[in-house]
């Protein structure tokens, strides 16, 4: 179940940045080819097999999954520039750019970075699940570097989720307030994330649906508005062509 | 919206006694899976019946009046009142009204000739029908009757729709002839109501300078409003395609 998951998520991202090569190439919105692409990388290092082979190759202390937690920052941080941007929210455009989110993203950057090098992190594994247990010292730190990685996410989307709100509700085409819809369910999936700890350990499968849920409800919803504008360009050429006679 | 599928069917069968389904549609230019569908599910929409009580030469009016629910329909016909008359009048008429009288424009040679007035429905018929009768307390006696929110009710009048069940309740409200509302939605023709021909353009012509000249003033108004939210919904709708498209 998980593995279908991890592996059709891969999937969906991997297709939409491929199809987006051609707009990116063109000089279409560059920074959307480069959300999808960082985010196809993030789920590919959150897979177990490709995850220990890169991982391998950086030394094997798991340095691949502090890589990967950079990557999901500047994913993220791009997402939510441009969505702001687009849906005109202003307050949250400031939130993630201005002062507090630069201090935010470098006080949970710092934190993390020092959380790691203070782990003993050999032996590759995904999600660090092997270095649980070794000690309690260990297993205490991998549980706050958890924390510092989602904790970025989380902030970002749930600065974004008044205006996908106020997006579904307002008069915009369908397909752009269902985009909404599905950004405003990441968001609420990220925000999620951040109650982890709570999550009994025999729940664990939870924890990877949420993120999962998170990753493909933001990959569809960007991939709907482009559809949409896609939708829109034709109607507007038919029209042109239809009018041209 | 819908009538009972077997009140339909005696209905078919008093008009058209050996009439089979296809020749239902072809004379009445539904298409078969339609109304396969409407008798499937025992609903028959209101404007089948129109559309059939039309192929066969009968009055819809009439025909509808036949059905438990429209039977408000079959008694004496009340004239429309001069209100219901000139809402019925598009604004791009009403315009040219304005300009044909000499009391606007005293040079001869630019004034207007006067054209036919476009047949109802026009684009804000239903508003414009609904605002002509309204004494200011006639949405609230509707939702009492007919326990529609007020807030879908208007959402219905501003998409220039209003259903068929809705049209007669207001007619109703307002104490004015039932099949006015049905006018305004375009179900059926001001002729196949019984408007006299001509009548829309004797109120025109009935209304004083001053009158016309305010009613095309909150016409205009109206109008610029609608098209204001729709410049600003495009302008939004653009600036999301273009960061996130």
């Amino acid at each position: 179940m998980i593995e279908i998951l991890q592996w059709s998520t891969l999937a969906t991202c991997g297709l939409i940045a491929a199809a987006r090569v051609p707009s990116a190439i063109r000089g279409e919105n560059r920074s959307l080819f480069y959300i999808f692409g960082l985010m196809t990388v993030a789920i590919l290092l959150s897979i177990e097999a490709p995850y220990a082979a890169i991982d391998q190759a950086l030394g094997g202390i798991n340095l691949a999954n502090l890589l990967l937690r950079f990557i999901i920052f500047a994913a993220i941080y791009f997402v939510g520039i441009r969505i702001t941007r687009g849906f005109g929210a202003d307050g949250a455009h400031r939130l993630i750019t201005g002062r507090a989110g630069m201090a935010v993203l470098l006080g949970i950057s710092l934190v993390m970075t020092a959380l790691f090098f203070m782990m003993d992190t050999s032996g590759s594994a995904a999600g660090l699940t092997g270095v649980v247990g070794t000690d309690p010292w260990n297993s205490a730190l991998l549980e706050y570097y958890g924390a510092a990685g989602r904790a970025f996410p989380a902030y970002v989307t749930l600065v974004l989720l008044p205006a996908m709100v106020r997006a579904v509700l307002s008069r915009l085409p369908v397909l752009v307030r269902l985009a909404a819809g599905f950004l405003g369910l990441g968001a609420v999936a990220t925000g999620l994330t951040l109650t982890f700890p709570l999550i009994p350990p025999v729940l664990g499968s939870v924890e990877f649906i949420i993120n999962y849920t998170a990753v493909l409800c933001f990959v569809v919803g960007l991939a709907l508005i482009w559809a949409a504008r896609v939708r829109n360009g034709k109607l507007i050429s038919r029209k042109k062509t239809s009018t041209g006679k | 919206m819908t009538l009972p599928a077997k009140a339909f069917q005696r209905w078919l069968h008093d008009i058209a006694p050996e009439a089979s389904t296809a020749d239902v549609c072809r004379i009445s230019g539904i298409k078969r899976t339609t109304l396969a569908q409407q008798l499937v599910r025992g609903k028959v929409s209101v404007s089948t019946v129109v559309s059939v009580s039309r192929g066969y030469h009968v009055n819809p009016l009439a025909a509808l009046a036949t059905f438990e629910t429209y039977r408000d329909l079959g008694g004496p016909q009340t004239p429309p009142t001069r209100c219901e008359l000139v809402s019925q009048i598009s604004t791009a008429d009403l315009l040219r009204a304005v300009l044909a009288r000499p009391a606007l424009d005293a040079s001869e040679t630019s004034r207007m000739t006067a054209s036919p007035l476009s047949a109802p429905p026009h684009a804000t018929s239903v508003k414009n029908w609904v605002d002509a009768i309204d004494d200011g307390e006639v949405r609230h006696r509707v939702s009492a009757t007919t326990g529609v929110a007020p807030q879908n009710y208007s959402a219905q009048l501003t998409a220039n729709r209003l259903s068929p069940e809705l049209a007669l309740a207001t007619a109703q409200a307002a104490g004015v002839g039932p099949a006015g509302g049905l006018v305004a939605t375009g179900l059926i023709t001001e002729e196949e109501a019984g408007w006299p021909p001509g009548a829309r353009q004797a109120a025109l012509d009935s209304l004083s300078d001053g009158d016309l000249t305010a009613l095309a003033g909150d016409r205009l108004q109206a109008l610029g409003k609608v098209l204001r939210r729709q410049e600003q919904d495009q302008a939004q709708t653009e600036k999301i395609w273009e960061n996130l498209g």
